[in-house]
């Protein structure tokens, strides 16, 4: 740390250094509340897991030992630190590759999602007519299937495979961004600040880009949490119906759907996914409540305590 | 007002029928034969020709997809090819079961999740705010399945509290008027039924609800804090009122949109997350029922069950932006 | 305002009460006992379920020829009371139904033109699945009033297995009058010793006794029911709560859950159901006898049953095992496969075959442990030198692509081999089935030479031969057959059969 020299009044003036660090401190302030560190500290925990697993995995995730299955958590002392699964496999080494696994389906089925159902949603609600009635019939059809159905259709169709469980989760969950960005894009359209932007000559593309877009960033991030969390539990209950992944790919879900089957005797087999989807989804979450509390300007003026 | 009613009704009608012609190919197109998946395993090639003749599979698509959609209209979905009754005889024998278990699971989430959300939105950042926060977390991450098998473990199992499978005690019920067991009970007078209904529908319902309950809570929680600093809001405070009448009378009926968003979306969540729940208590509705065709190809079942499950969705999804419109004038447009 | 206190004050000390009735079990004459069942039947039409259960339950009700009794292992008649094969002409089956035998309901009593009836409907009704059961039947014949000729279209020694707990008996006036529809559902009677109370598809079917039939004793339960529980945990659940009282196929690893409980007992019996790993010779390189014999030589089995069947198994040494018909251990021991990892590295060495890419197909959740037992399979097959995989396909996309013969090499299960003739004809034999297409001149004689021979030993000699060659060729692995687990309360005694066919009569309730 610099030499900290407190100011002993507002009116004196400060060195260069402090009041460097003095209006770093008052940039980060607002980041440092509990909850984003929290939260974030989970996430990040949860990426360098599924980052480094190769390194930090104590043994192969798919080496099996029948010798050694269904043994429970040794924890520091014993062999397997989170015990083995019904063929032997070492637990914490398959929760490290399951996180790369699970976080790469759950960010990537959230950003495709969230991209073509917040445009489809912004272009519907604010230009209405025909193409909103357009886009609309085409959420009804869509919506109307069954998740499960059109999951299930696409697997059995195209086979078990990483891409195609993508695809799958995809299909209908740009909706949900969809309609509630057109919700707000209907109800912010007729809007004093879209008139006026329009009048100062404002295309419709800028406007819906500065002014109604902002205005859904918050909807959608909220959304967007949420949505991370039911990817990586809609994957567990594809597994479950034995459509995910492949089974040489480790998954938290796939480990959850097995380790269902031993619930009642060998506990640990489902728990620790079911705890790690618990803390990603907790992380997520505190994380984007955090951060919406900092960019809502609305929450500022209120003055409810960012200042 | 009326005008947009009918205008969103009549729209729906090409939707349905589009739904159940992608429906019928998709399901004809996946790989698996309805014959060969019924009969039995030693079943003669013979056999299985006859079977297929029978159900009229060697017919072009097109054509079965015509006689389909005649007899649809008048009302009759077809035969299954398992149970040999017709498909809507069978969808309305076990619908109840599905719908009876929503609306108690929506009962719990609602009942539960939207107070929590508004207290928690209340009063940001306090103790409230975290524990209810909690529950909303912990209904987004539990699956479903895992969760019905906790319960059954758990308070079944371990405390012997609850029933672990099925509707209800052969024996206890009278015959069905609804089809709604605790509804029909509760019409019969009988209490033992009643009482015996809910004991049944209380695990299933839980799991089926702990997921809305929680987005229900987390939306409610960040629709509130948003309306709460609405200028409106400081007026109404401005003016005097007490801060229970702005919390209830103003900022939730304006926090209402994104509620209602949320429960007519995850409606279809519920309907077919259902499916999941009924598998593993045994519940006998028309989830388990889909679960079973779809498993052995039962072509009219399938299209039968989707399609009221499309029309219950469509209904839904227009009652929902009937209700945006009668809620906020704004959106109301006409052209 | 006062109407509604009246009742929430009455009602809520009604609920009371009756929550406190709820908690104490009924008192009760009758006896019930709960099955807890993983399947269920379709329909109220006999004929149209091919499914262990169904059988079971029909054969209860309406009453089947006869049966296979596993204690002394072989056939004994129920509605028949003997049958004679024709000494000149093989061909030609008598059987001689017992005599005064009263239907529910209106004791009308069983007659041979029952009997042609329903042969005929198993063959015709629209919705039968049961067709394969009659194949080869060329016609039957009521004699008189008690006696039935059938007569086959060829030769077949293994005919009971097809007709024996398969065949139940519907009474031809009551279709005759009423039209298939409305016999089965409103007039369900029968010559068995359970009447249909009820059936709740996809819930329960409900059975009582008819304490005037022939098969009726005073310790069989009055009631008895099936309950659909599809979910292993909540099989096990009920029945350590006492909502059912036998509890059917527990998979292995919830065993000892049921072994250590206080109110009921675990009791294993063995099945008739072969699990096996197919490898079907139409696919190239499995067309390679070597890469075959390698396969069989890498699959640890004993490993496998210890580890992740809990030892609930029985390995097959021989294509079939000790219970099913033409079992003979001495032959057993010479077929053996033995595990040997350094010969399937040799065999796949010498085929040139190092690094071969092989799919191995599996059902999830159709048999016990199925995926488990698979995917212990992946690095054994690695072992000796393959690159393996293993595919999970949704069962239905599976089936179909069996069924066509696309699958080179999958893991399945054959069911309901007491008399193993039909199903090494439809799997092994020339042009029986395309699953595995696997065509051998020497198997196919042997297979219809025991179908032809009528003389048990000669006939159990002459199975021993063909399986020997079957194993000779192994176009298939044969790993084991599970033991079917069931968790029965103690306060009934019960011993499960190997079909899994639940049998009211050989069920005491102390």
């Amino acid at each position: 740390m610099t030499n900290s020299v407190l100011p002993q009044s507002a009116s004196e003036s400060v060195p260069m250094e402090t009041q460097h660090m003095h209006d770093l401190r008052k940039r980060l302030g607002p980041w440092l509340k509990p909850k984003i560190l929290v939260g974030g500290t989970f996430v990040l925990l949860l990426c360098f897991m599924g980052v480094f697993s190769p390194w930090i995995s104590p043994h192969d995730p798919n080496a099996q030992n029948l010798l050694n299955t269904l043994q429970p958590p040794g924890w520091w002392a014993g062999e397997n630190f989170l015990g083995t699964d019904h063929v032997g496999r070492d637990i914490l080494s398959r929760i490290f590759f399951g996180a790369r696994i699970s976080l790469i389906i759950a960010i990537t089925v959230v950003l495709i999602s969230g991209v073509v159902g917040v445009a489809l949603g912004a272009i519907s609600g604010f230009f209405a007519g025909h193409i909103d009635f357009g886009i609309q019939k085409l959420v009804e059809v869509v919506w109307a299937f069954p998740p499960l159905l059109l999951a299930i259709a696409i697997v059995a169709f195209f086979g078990q495979s990483l891409i195609i469980l993508i695809v799958a989760l995809v299909v209908q969950r740009w909706i949900p961004y969809c309609r509630v960005a057109r919700g707000q894009a209907l109800s912010l359209r007729t809007r004093d600040f879209v008139d006026a932007a329009r009048s100062l000559g404002a295309s419709n593309g800028r406007i819906i880009g500065v002014h109604i877009l902002p205005n859904l960033m918050q909807a959608a991030l909220v959304i967007g949490t949420f949505a991370m969390a039911s990817a990586i539990i809609s994957e567990a209950s594809l597994s479950f119906l034995g459509l995910g992944v492949p089974p040489e790919i480790p998954t938290w879900g796939s480990m959850l759907a097995d380790g269902r089957t031993y619930i009642s005797t060998s506990w640990w087999l489902a728990l620790f996914p079911g705890l790690c989807i618990f803390f990603t989804v907790l992380g997520i979450n505190m994380l984007g409540d955090g951060m919406r509390d900092i960019f809502d300007p609305r929450l500022k003026r209120s003055g409810s305590g960012t200042g | 007002m009326l005008n947009y009613i009918i205008r969103r009704v009549l729209g729906t009608i090409p939707v349905i029928i589009l739904i159940s012609l992608l429906v019928f190919m998709l399901v004809q197109a996946a790989p698996g034969d309805p014959a060969d998946l019924l009969l039995s395993d030693e079943a003669t090639p013979e056999d299985i020709a006859a079977a297929r003749e029978r159900w009229g599979l060697n017919q072009p698509v097109y054509v079965q997809y015509w006689k389909f959609l005649v007899a649809a209209l008048q009302g009759d979905l077809g035969t299954s090819f398992r149970y040999a009754d017709p498909v809507l005889l069978m969808i309305g024998d076990r619908l109840p079961a599905t719908i009876e278990l929503a609306i108690v699971a929506i009962l719990i989430a609602v009942v539960i999740g939207v107070p929590l959300g508004v207290w928690a939105g209340a009063r940001p950042n306090s103790w409230v705010d975290n524990v209810g926060s909690f529950f909303g977390f912990f209904g987004i991450s539990m699956p479903s399945f895992w969760f019905g098998i906790m319960l059954i473990l758990i308070v079944s199992g371990f405390l012997n509290l609850l029933p672990s499978a099925g509707r209800n005690t052969y024996g206890v019920a009278d015959d069905p008027i609804t089809g709604f067991y605790i509804l029909d009970s509760l019409l019969y007078w009988n209490w033992k039924a009643v009482w015996d209904g809910i004991s049944y529908i209380i695990l299933p319902a839980i799991a089926l609800g702990t997921n809305m309950l929680g987005i229900l809570m987390r939306v409610t929680r960040s629709s509130v804090l948003e309306v709460m600093s609405d200028d409106f809001i400081r007026t109404a405070r401005a003016k005097g009122l007490s801060e229970h009448t702005v919390l209830w009378r103003h900022t939730v009926r304006n926090a209402l949109i994104p509620i209602i968003t949320v429960v007519g979306l995850e409606l279809g969540t519920l309907l077919s997350g259902s499916i999941i729940v009924e598998t593993v208590f045994s519940w006998p509705g028309s989830g388990s029922l889909l679960i079973e065709a779809l498993n052995s190809r039962d072509y009219p079942l399938i299209t039968g069950t989707v399609l009221t499950y499309t029309f219950m969705f469509v209904i839904i999804n227009l009652t929902i932006d009937i209700l945006y419109a009668a809620i906020d004038p704004r959106i109301r447009y006409d052209k | 305002m006062k109407l509604r206190t009246r009742i929430t004050g009455r009602g809520i000390a009604t609920v009371a009460m009756i929550a406190a009735a709820a908690m104490m079990s009924p008192v009760d004459a009758k006896t019930r006992v709960a099955v807890g069942a993983t399947e269920t039947i379709s329909s109220h039409n006999p004929h149209g379920d091919s499914i262990s259960m169904g059988y079971g339950i029909w054969c209860q009700v309406y009453g089947c020829l006869g049966y296979f009794d596993f204690k002394t292992g072989s056939y004994k008649g129920m509605l028949a009371e003997r049958w004679e094969i024709d000494k000149k002409d093989p061909n030609i089956w008598t059987f001689y139904l017992r005599k005064g035998l009263k239907r529910h309901n209106d004791g009308k009593e069983l007659t041979s033109a029952d009997v042609v009836h329903s042969f005929w409907r198993m063959k015709n009704d629209p919705q039968s699945r049961q067709t394969q059961n009659v194949k080869h039947v060329a016609k039957t014949e009521a004699l008189d009033k008690y006696t039935v000729r059938v007569t086959t279209k060829k030769p077949t020694a293994p005919l009971l297995e097809f007709l024996f707990d398969r065949v139940m008996i519907t009474g031809k006036d009551l279709y005759d009058k009423h039209g298939a529809k409305t016999a089965d559902r409103k007039h369900p009677w029968g010559w068995g010793p359970y009447k249909l109370q009820k059936i709740e598809i996809g819930q329960r079917i409900v059975l009582e006794k008819d304490p005037g039939n022939r098969w009726a004793s005073k310790s069989m339960p009055d009631e008895l029911m099936f309950r659909v529980m599809r979910e292993a945990e909540q099989r096990v659940t009920a029945l350590l709560n006492n909502e059912i009282q036998i509890a059917q196929f527990i998979p292995p690893h919830l065993g000892s859950r049921i072994a250590k409980s206080k109110n009921a007992n675990l009791v294993p019996t063995s099945s008739v159901e072969l699990m096996f790993l197919a490898m079907s010779p139409k696919h190239k390189p499995w067309d390679n006898a070597t890469l075959r014999k390698a396969v069989c030589h890498a699959i640890n089995r004993d490993a496998i049953i210890k580890a992740i069947l809990k030892g609930q198994a029985n390995r097959l040494d021989a294509p079939i095992g000790q219970g099913q018909y033409g079992y003979d251990p001495e032959a057993a021991k010479k077929m053996k496969v033995e595990y040997d990892v350094a010969k399937g590295k040799a065999l796949i060495e010498k085929a040139g075959l190092v690094g071969l890419k092989v799919e191995l197909h599996t059902p999830v959740g159709r048999y016990v442990n199925d995926k488990q037992v698979t995917e212990s399979m992946i690095p054994m097959l690695k072992a000796i030198g393959l690159d393996a995989r293993l595919k999970t396909p949704e069962w239905a996309t599976l089936w179909a692509n069996v069924q066509k013969g696309k699958v080179p090499f999958f893991y399945m299960g054959r069911g309901g081999v007491v008399d193993p003739s039909p199903a090494f004809a439809q799997y092994f034999e020339t042009n029986g089935s395309p699953r595995i297409g696997f065509s051998n001149a020497n198997v196919d004689r042997l297979l219809q030479k025991e179908r032809a021979t009528f003389d048990p030993e000669a006939r159990k000699k002459v199975l021993n031969q063909a399986f020997a060659e079957i194993v000779k060729h192994q176009p298939a692995c044969f790993m084991w057959r599970h033991k079917l687990l069931y968790g029965i309360a103690k306060n009934v005694s019960y011993k499960p059969t190997p079909t899994g066919r639940i049998w009211g009569y050989a069920i005491s309730v102390k």
